[in-house]
């Protein structure tokens, strides 16, 4: 790898720190400045008790101070004790939560990319055809179709009319429908995206070149055009990668899939402070790296970039 | 490979995933013989003494066995019966008042790591879900017990003043346990029933994380817990070692976690579910008719009502009013409010769960002194029970009532029937459909005689600080009983209560006396006339705690209610139900007042 690159990692990466900094420190007093707290509820504590707990979790103490404390705190990756749920630690709920969430996107991302730009390249290259129109349409319906609708008409079909799969997110097998859900949308759109700029490598001289000279198809298409024509799907893959792995909460809502978007939006409301902070730092630090390393992944893919 | 060939691998690809996944999916559902139920999501804890949720009470009452326990008996009643005690004993009354309970625990009782259980474990478990330290939500469930007062006595700054305070509970040897209470209290038996009270042993809860995993979990109920997969579902396994482990019919018990009402129907339609404790509100009416057999509607100890901020300026500006005299007049005003509005609408069309229309605040299912209900014997009318007639057709007449005492303070439009210079209010509620449908409903009923009531939501957290706070008008408000005695709706408007929404005695109210209270015809000396909140009401329900004569009690409690609806600024609406849905195979069933339902003497 050459300085000039290396310099260029470095410099994102210090930037990236920077973001996640600023994501800590704006959630941290918006945080506080909303009304409520971790022990508002229907019934109200009696003052004492209240303040037995807010100085049992350092609550009492000025803002600046905790927030001091936080920012050490979260240095040596320490995110505290959830204050809803009493004796767990934040980060064994983010842990288990983002198994769930994880496992859902990443299976999710890859059906989603394989099946994608199978299908791109496919339209593209029968182009105008019947089947050609029939992926689009499909794709297009897809990407249009919000997850809580297709979700719901999943859970009919499956799950109450032909009994096949279970509704409920919590077992393996509970898991299909909502990876369906999840999938189809990114799944059309990189279909579509790869259908387009695969017309336009197609297109493209040294394209022409390459068949004039002879070259078999098969090695035009996946040594010459498919490499360039998937630029714009890694463009598109690493955010998604990263909003898909992190968790979609209509998605975990409907299929009571017990993943960390549930658990960040329960979080909210709870107002359970650390783990607003945890789940936040964890998620901003995911779409952070993810962005970086497709950024690093397009230098890779097409020299002619220039990173600077 | 061509591309053909490469799209055909893909589709068999996830076609055999989808397949496998089925698969794995059928032989789950016929292996199981478990009973699966969804009450609610993730509990926030199963610490007996930490928990104040309905549904991890429910749970906690198959982990754990207090000195007493819920059961059916054979007519279908409810009753409390002895669990880890040998009887419930009678109190013995000493001459200072204070009553002393004995108890003798059964033989054979045993924590699920076979460690016995004794009687310093009840004293232990007791002391530290009254603790300062701890500081659990339902700490003050231990309030009747002599000496919680001076663990909770605190000095200007809030500090606690008798660090080493304790409860006076005595494990007299390994199985007596001797409590003394303050004074009588006629719920005493039901308490020791209540999740707070159960026991826990020191060596296990030195673990903060004790009661968030099963290799963790020391219990000693009638079934252990066999797996918590956080948000997604506990696992109970009868425990062979409980001590009345040949009545525990059902073998395992699976705690799905999931609070999406949608989701839990699905899943009760297509069969894995046996009972889910919710439903989505639109589709009431259609399940009502569709599972006439599975939808259940059971009693709940709550009211659903609106109050009013008692400092809000609702007189004219022209009134001339100043001080008690406003008061008695927004008093008035405010009941004649209440008499405009359709509760049986409410129920009916917006409800539809089978809600009851109010009365009172003292919920429905309350019980007196001798043993009717309370909201009954309620008010001074004998044509209708509580204080307003809610029958259907006396709607009218309550209507024309109102409008006779409305129109003494505001300009009244005969022409249009309205009233011209009532001042414009906003409603608060929490955001959801159901709130908003009757702020709507009560938004028309007072726009159609000239009022304007604006309607405002917040989000729940926010809703309650705001509401806390006292910086609304008028606002929606709920209140479910912990336990069967009518003081735990009545101590909650004493000044210094925490959820003293209305600010009765605070800011401007602080000084208004407006109020008369005699209780000498109840032995008491107390008599006073215009005196301010804190001069009565509190001194009310202070008198109230320190009762030691059971039907003094309630009457001292019917008093507080009849001061407390005569400030006009509660506005009862309906009493709450418990809304579920079960499976018509399960039999053994049954839930009890408080919403705690019970699975372990279920059979299919």
């Amino acid at each position: 790898m050459n300085p000039k690159t290396l310099k260029y990692i470095l410099k994102r990466v210090i930037l990236a720190v920077f973001t996640v900094w600023v994501v800590i420190t704006v959630t941290f007093f918006v945080m506080h400045a909303v009304p409520g707290g971790p022990f508002v509820g229907e019934k109200a504590v009696s003052p004492a008790v209240q303040k037995a707990m807010e100085a049992k979790y350092g609550l009492d103490k000025p803002i600046m101070e905790q927030y001091w404390t936080y920012l050490k705190d979260v240095l040596h990756f320490n995110f505290g004790p959830s204050l809803k749920q009493r004796g767990r630690q934040v980060l064994d709920i983010i842990a288990d939560g983002m198994k769930t969430s994880a496992k859902l996107g990443l299976i999710a991302a890859a059906f989603a990319l394989v099946i994608g730009v199978v299908l791109g390249s496919f339209a593209a290259l029968k182009r105008n055809t019947f089947l050609d129109r029939v992926v689009m349409v499909l794709t297009t319906a897809f990407v249009s179709m919000p997850s809580f609708i297709m979700g719901s008409l999943l859970l009919i079909l499956f799950a109450i009319r032909l009994h096949v799969l279970p509704a409920n997110g919590s077992t393996t097998a509970g898991l299909i429908l909502p990876v369906i859900t999840l999938m189809l949308s990114p799944m059309s759109y990189i279909t579509r995206l790869t259908r387009s700029s695969m017309l336009d490598v197609l297109g493209q001289d040294y394209i022409r070149t390459a068949r004039a000279k002879g070259v078999s198809k098969g090695r035009i298409i996946f040594g010459h055009a498919l490499k360039n024509a998937l630029i714009p799907v890694i463009t598109y893959f690493g955010p998604m990668l990263a909003y898909i792995v992190t968790g979609s909460l209509v998605v975990e809502q409907i299929f009571a899939v017990p993943g960390i978007g549930r658990a960040f939006v329960s979080s909210i409301t709870n107002r359970d402070y650390t783990m607003i902070m945890g789940t936040t730092i964890i998620l901003a630090s995911l779409i952070v790296i993810m962005n970086l390393v497709s950024d690093i992944l397009y230098k890779v893919v097409d020299p002619r970039i220039n990173l600077e | 490979m061509n591309m053909k060939k490469f799209l055909s691998l893909v589709l068999a690809g996830t076609m055999t995933v989808g397949m496998a996944g089925t698969v794995a999916f059928a032989d789950d559902a016929a292996e199981s013989k478990a009973l699966n139920v969804c009450l609610a999501s993730e509990p926030s804890t199963l610490d007996p003494a930490l928990n104040s949720a309905v549904d991890g009470a429910t749970m906690l009452a198959h982990l754990f066995s207090g000195l007493a326990k819920w059961e059916q008996n054979d007519e279908g009643v409810l009753t409390i019966v002895p669990d880890a005690a040998e009887e419930l004993t009678e109190g013995v009354v000493g001459d200072d008042g204070k009553v002393t309970y004995t108890y003798t625990l059964k033989d054979g009782l045993t924590w699920s790591d076979g460690q016995p259980v004794t009687a310093a474990d009840f004293a232990f478990a007791w002391n530290r879900a009254a603790s300062f330290d701890l500081a659990a939500d339902y700490g003050y469930m231990f309030e009747v017990i002599d000496g919680y007062a001076d663990i909770w006595e605190t000095d200007d700054e809030g500090n606690q003043v008798n660090p080493d305070a304790k409860l006076n509970v005595t494990a007299v040897d390994d199985k007596t346990l001797e409590v003394v209470l303050s004074n009588a209290v006629a719920y005493w038996n039901e308490l020791l029933a209540f999740p707070t009270y159960f026991p826990v042993r020191e060596d296990v809860v030195a673990d903060e994380a004790w009661a968030t995993d099963p290799s963790t979990y020391v219990n000693n109920g009638p079934y252990t817990m066999s797996s918590w997969e956080h948000n997604s579902v506990i696992t109970l396994t009868k425990n062979e070692n409980y001590v009345d482990a040949a009545e525990i019919t059902m073998p395992e018990i699976n705690f799905y976690l999931s609070d999406d009402a949608n989701n839990m129907l699905t899943n009760f339609k297509n069969g894995d579910w046996t009972l889910i404790d919710d439903v989505p509100t639109n589709e009431i009416a259609s399940l009502k008719e569709e599972y006439p057999d599975e939808f259940v509607i059971a009693g709940q100890i709550g009211t659903y009502y609106v109050c009013w901020n008692v400092n809000e300026d609702i007189l004219p500006a022209d009134s001339g009013l100043e001080g008690a005299e406003a008061e008695a007049a927004k008093a008035e005003i405010r009941n004649a409010i209440s008499l405009l509005f359709d509760r049986n609408y409410i129920v009916e069309e917006i409800g539809q769960a089978g809600q009851v229309p109010a009365s009172s605040f003292v919920a429905m299912g309350m019980t007196d002194a001798d043993g009717s209900e309370f909201y009954k014997n309620a008010g001074d009318s004998d044509e209708y029970d509580g204080y307003y007639n809610v029958a259907a057709d006396a709607l009218e007449d309550n209507f024309n009532k109102a409008i006779e005492v409305l129109k003494k303070y505001y300009e009244f439009d005969e022409a249009s029937y309205t009233f011209t210079n009532f001042p414009t209010m906003t409603y608060l509620y929490n955001t959801s459909e159901g709130h908003k449908a009757i702020g709507e409903y009560l938004q028309s009923a007072l726009a159609a005689v000239g009022i304007t009531m604006n309607l405002e939501n917040q989000e729940w957290a926010t809703f309650l600080e705001t509401r806390k706070n006292g910086d609304y008008s008028i606002a929606r408000n709920g209140w479910l009983a912990d336990y069967n005695d009518p003081i735990c709706f009545l101590d909650m408007w004493t000044t210094a209560s925490g959820n003293n929404d209305v600010q009765f005695g605070k800011g401007a109210h602080t000084d208004v006396a407006a109020y008369s209270l005699d209780l000498t015809d109840l032995g008491y000396d107390t008599k006073v006339e215009n005196g301010t909140w804190a001069e009565t009401y509190d001194v009310l329900i202070a008198d109230i705690k320190s009762c030691t004569d059971n039907d003094t009690r309630y009457a001292l409690m019917h008093r507080a209610e009849d001061l407390l609806m005569s400030t006009g600024c509660i506005c009862p609406l309906y009493y709450y139900t418990d809304l579920y849905m079960v499976d018509s195979s399960l039999k053994g069933f049954f839930s009890n007042p408080l919403g705690y339902k019970y699975f372990m003497y279920c059979t299919f």
